[in-house]
């Protein structure tokens, strides 16, 4: 079966007063029907501004999609009118931002948002939209929800606007969902709770999600497979197990080596990654991790690696993982 | 040394300051730069006005009354004979030293009470503001005909009239500006140090909130000169025979059918005048908007 | 035990929540931090962990006099810091210092890398002229940062360089306390290691004592040498680093410790997350009894009655809650 979501070597560049920042830079990614991936990568990766590409929620006229396909159902999002991608929207693939702060509307009641997108994409009345959202929240877990729902945004707790994102991310039953830093903002308690809602509700209805994240942690405990991003593009993906067994790429490797992890003894010193990540709007000729690499060749700083199939279904754009070495691992 | 030493990336742009950012944008707005151009050209303009025409503002030609345009007189004459374009001229040094002197009188009340306000905070604040939406509500014109009455007709007790009715604005943006600073770590940081209320004032709020202080006063000046120009217009303004453009739509206005261009050229020169220092304002504040910088 | 350089003592912080233009009248309190009493050593790394809004970033500003406390003490070099004037600790501030957590935020950008580094020597008039320059650039290497950045403007830094340039700032005065705020948690995962190592380095190098507050608490592991868990505006639980993530007594310590995500599959496929209930509650009017036991799974008839007190459960592991016979007042 056709995946439901291909994204095809997408490009989105921003234009700035210092230049043209290749924000994405060639990623192409696909997703299967109620499956969960994991978008790992640190700030400023491209991450972020490769998820909204596929609902063409880049901010223009600064950032634009220069080229590509993303075909979701076999149908080119890039190529719809304004109005057909509209109906996509909500409909079809929902958002769930990082600040729930913001992207509710501080002067509608929380019920009228989340009947909102019932009414637009599945013609609901108002009344059947807001007796919806009251079964809807009680979904997400709002106690409460048939008093809950004629409240205001700032009445609700961080955690419990964030509920109320994810009522009205799946209120249109989508196929597929963006999480885009979900948990960020929130704390680790809360951030379990929702993490446990987002992956029961996704498996209830089957949907596929794609988690963006930086956090290891959680892509460990939820996603399928994982893409891991530096600098624009994607630097290997894979199964997750393999990916975090057996990392392929040595940004992969010197993430996973740089943090403190609980369950292990601890160690004296932590093993960072030093320098810091290349300047988007002119990237080295080579491989953008290059000069942070403690292993790279000669070849490194001359050719940009490609995705190439180290392991069944593991991927990594790494000149020397190609070579069949992997001198990172211990 | 026990510490390692890692290499920085470093970025491959030319380094930059704040200002010299925002100058770079400023330039870059063909509108602000149009405006400050004509600002500058009507400030020479008026500075050398007696090298421009060679017309006094208060000439009387008693012979050659209320002509229209003409290579004599370009703009034509008034009701006394008095050359338009010289009077224009010299309008326009009553109109730009009521926008700028206004604005001293204005920084020396407003930045002051705006700044203890914002930095003292509670109930310093609370007397301080309380006491300044007072000023903000009485009627302005009303109480700068007060003020004219009492300081008495000459043109710096306009000045300082218009100028103790507009501080109100300066200062509470000081104080709004000072107090979202005060919040900021940066200042929690100078705090931590040891530095005391008036250094951290001066070296860290200030200096921060300069910016919206410069367009606050860009936009202040034409608000200042239109005020001139209507307390002129109705007569309380600067005393004849000192020309004063609200002066001269006023002496327009009463031939506005018959000689139309009497009233034309001194509005046409106002408009401009604001227009220009308007578009200057709004090229400052995009400029100098920090959430431009990422 | 190495010398006690802080000594926080039954400290508490109310915001006081008014009404009324003029004569502002008190309606309810705030309680960000309640009745804290803890010591911090020596050359040691004391970690703070605790959600938002539990008083954590409170305490940290009251010890060093950023907030004023409501009552208690802070004694440093044995005087109360609460009793003394601005004017009179100023002189005391050069010894303790502050790292923020947003780099973004704590660094003046109208100044360069050398005004934000060389103003604690300015302000406390240590050096001058060449002098003064040659500390900067002393500084700058010791962060990690080239010497000609010191012209640059914050803005032109990445995050984490802006870190240590706040990291420098602190140590200008060489300072025997920094109180570190979250001081990666804004920062990318590839770079916070760096500078955790940073810290560590400077530490040991200059002796200098951290109260490390952070919500990640596999940081904070790494880091500390003990480590207090607070809720609510007040201490749950202090105990050494060992101690306290082998055998975690408090039942939000342990809610706290299983919610962190590890990361590889196949450790996670097998844990079990202990799922609290609800969420923290206002400050403004905070649970009975014990502040945690409306969210707390192993709560019973007491805990909504007796206000637990901090006590050693043996071996200097500190517990607040009734499980332990040690905490019934």
């Amino acid at each position: 079966m056709a995946p439901l979501l291909e994204v095809k070597n997408i490009r989105t560049y921003f234009h700035t007063q210092d230049g043209v920042v290749k924000a994405v830079d060639g990623v192409s990614y696909d997703v299967n029907r109620g499956e969960t991936i994991a978008l790992v990568g640190e700030s400023g990766c491209g991450k972020t501004v490769s998820a909204l590409s596929i609902l063409r929620l880049v901010a223009e006229p600064a950032g634009k999609i220069i080229s590509g396909e993303i075909l979701f159902n076999g149908v080119d999002l890039l190529k719809l009118s304004d109005a057909e991608m509209h109906k996509m929207r909500g409909a079809r693939i929902s958002i769930i931002f990082q600040e729930p702060q913001t992207s509710l509307n501080p002067v509608l009641t929380i019920g009228r948002q989340i009947s909102e997108g019932l009414e637009f994409h599945k013609n609901m009345s108002l009344h059947d939209g807001m007796l919806e959202a009251t079964r809807l929240l009680k979904l997400v877990g709002i106690p409460h929800p048939e008093r809950r729902v004629y409240e205001y945004p700032h009445q609700f707790s961080g955690g419990m606007r964030q509920r109320a994102m994810i009522a009205i991310a799946i209120a249109c039953q989508p196929q597929l969902i963006i999480a885009d830093e979900p948990t960020t903002v929130v704390d680790v308690t809360i951030q379990a709770q929702l993490l446990e809602l987002i992956r029961n509700i996704t498996k209830e209805l089957d949907t596929a999600l794609i988690l963006i994240t930086h956090n290891l942690g959680i892509v460990a405990r939820y996603a399928k497979r994982v893409f891991v991003m530096y600098a624009g593009n994607i630097v290997e993906y894979g199964q997750a197990l393999d990916v975090y067994h057996q990392p392929c790429h040595p940004y992969t490797a010197g993430l996973l080596a740089s943090v403190p992890r609980l369950d292990e003894p601890r160690k004296n010193r932590l093993q960072p990654i030093e320098g810091q990540p290349p300047d988007l709007i002119a990237p080295p000729a080579g491989c953008a991790f290059q000069a942070r690499c403690t292993y790279s060749l000669p070849q490194c700083s001359k050719e940009k690696p490609v995705l190439m199939q180290i392991t069944p279904g593991h991927f990594a754009a790494c000149w020397i993982s190609q070579r069949g070495t992997k001198p990172w691992q211990k | 040394m026990a510490v390692e030493i890692n290499t920085p990336v470093v970025f491959e742009r030319p380094p930059h300051t704040l200002w010299g950012d925002a100058i770079i944008r400023l330039r870059r707005n063909y509108f602000a730069m149009g405006g400050l151009a004509f600002i500058i050209l009507l400030s020479l303009a008026a500075i050398c006005a007696p090298l421009i025409t060679h017309y006094g503002f208060a000439d009387q030609h008693l012979d050659q009354i209320l002509q229209g345009p003409s290579a004599q007189h370009w703009m034509g004459t008034d009701q006394l004979g008095r050359d338009t374009f010289a009077r224009l001229l010299y309008g326009a040094r009553t109109s730009l030293a009521v926008g700028i002197f206004t604005q001293f009188i204005v920084i020396v009340i407003g930045l002051p009470i705006g700044a203890i306000a914002g930095y003292a905070g509670g109930r310093v604040d609370n007397y301080i503001m309380r006491f300044v939406d007072v000023m903000y509500a009485f009627p302005d014109i009303l109480l700068i005909i007060l003020l004219r009455s009492v300081l008495g007709g000459s043109i710096y007790m306009l000045f300082l009239a218009i100028g103790l009715v507009a501080w109100v604005n300066i200062s509470r943006l000081v104080r709004g500006q000072l107090m979202a600073l005060k919040s900021r770590d940066f200042v929690s940081a100078a705090k931590a140090m040891g530095g005391m209320g008036p250094y951290i004032t001066w070296r860290h709020l200030l200096p921060n909130a300069l910016g919206p202080i410069i367009i606050s006063i860009t936009f202040n000046i034409p608000r200042a000169i239109f005020t001139e120009a209507a307390l002129s217009y109705i007569g309380i303004g600067v005393k004849p025979p000192t020309p004063s453009w609200g002066a001269m739509i006023q002496d327009g206005f009463n031939l506005i059918f018959s000689k139309p261009y009497m009233l034309l050229f001194p509005a046409i020169a106002l408009a401009l005048l604001m227009l220009a220092f308007t578009f200057l304002g709004d090229g400052l504040r995009d400029a100098l908007d920090p959430k431009m910088r990422r | 035990m190495a010398e006690v350089v802080i000594e926080v003592n039954n400290l508490a912080k109310y915001f006081p929540v008014t009404r009324g233009l003029f004569r502002q009248k008190k309606i309810a309190d705030v309680k960000a931090v309640d009745g804290v009493s803890f010591t911090i050593h020596k050359g040691e790394t004391l970690g703070l962990v605790g959600e938002s809004g539990c008083g954590k970033t409170t305490l940290g500003k009251c010890i060093l006099q950023l907030l004023r406390p409501t009552s208690g003490e802070v004694l440093f070099e044995s005087r109360d810091l609460c009793e003394l004037s601005d004017k009179e600790l100023v002189p005391i501030r050069a010894k303790l210092q502050v790292i923020f957590q947003d780099p973004y935020d704590s660094l003046d950008p109208r100044f360069t890398a050398m005004d934000i580094i060389g103003e604690p020597l300015r302000i406390h008039n240590i050096s001058k002229g060449k002098e003064y320059r040659d500390r900067v650039a002393e500084l700058l290497d010791l962060v990690g940062l080239a010497r000609y950045m010191a012209e640059r403007y914050p803005h032109e830094f990445s995050g984490g360089q802006r870190q240590r340039l706040g990291i420098a700032r602190a140590l200008a005065l060489q300072p025997e306390f920094i109180m570190c705020d979250e001081p990666i948690s804004a920062l990318d995962v590839s770079i916070q290691a760096q500078i955790i190592n940073l810290l560590d380095d400077l530490q040991q190098k200059f002796g200098v004592a951290y109260l490390f507050i952070s919500h990640d608490l596999s940081v904070v592991r790494h880091i500390s040498d003990r480590v207090i868990v607070m809720y609510l505006g007040k201490i749950m639980e202090i105990s050494t680093r060992d101690e306290l993530y082998k055998n975690p007594l408090h039942p939000y310590t342990q809610a706290l410790l299983s919610a962190v995500p590890i990361p590889d599959p196949a450790v996670e496929i097998k844990r079990d997350v202990i799922l609290l209930k609800g969420e923290v509650p206002s400050p403004m009017n905070p649970p009975t009894g014990c502040v945690f036991h409306p969210r707390c799974y192993r709560a019973f008839a007491d805990c909504p009655k007796i206000v637990p007190i901090l006590a050693d459960a043996g071996g200097g592991h500190q517990v607040a809650c009734l499980l332990y016979e040690t905490s019934r007042p």
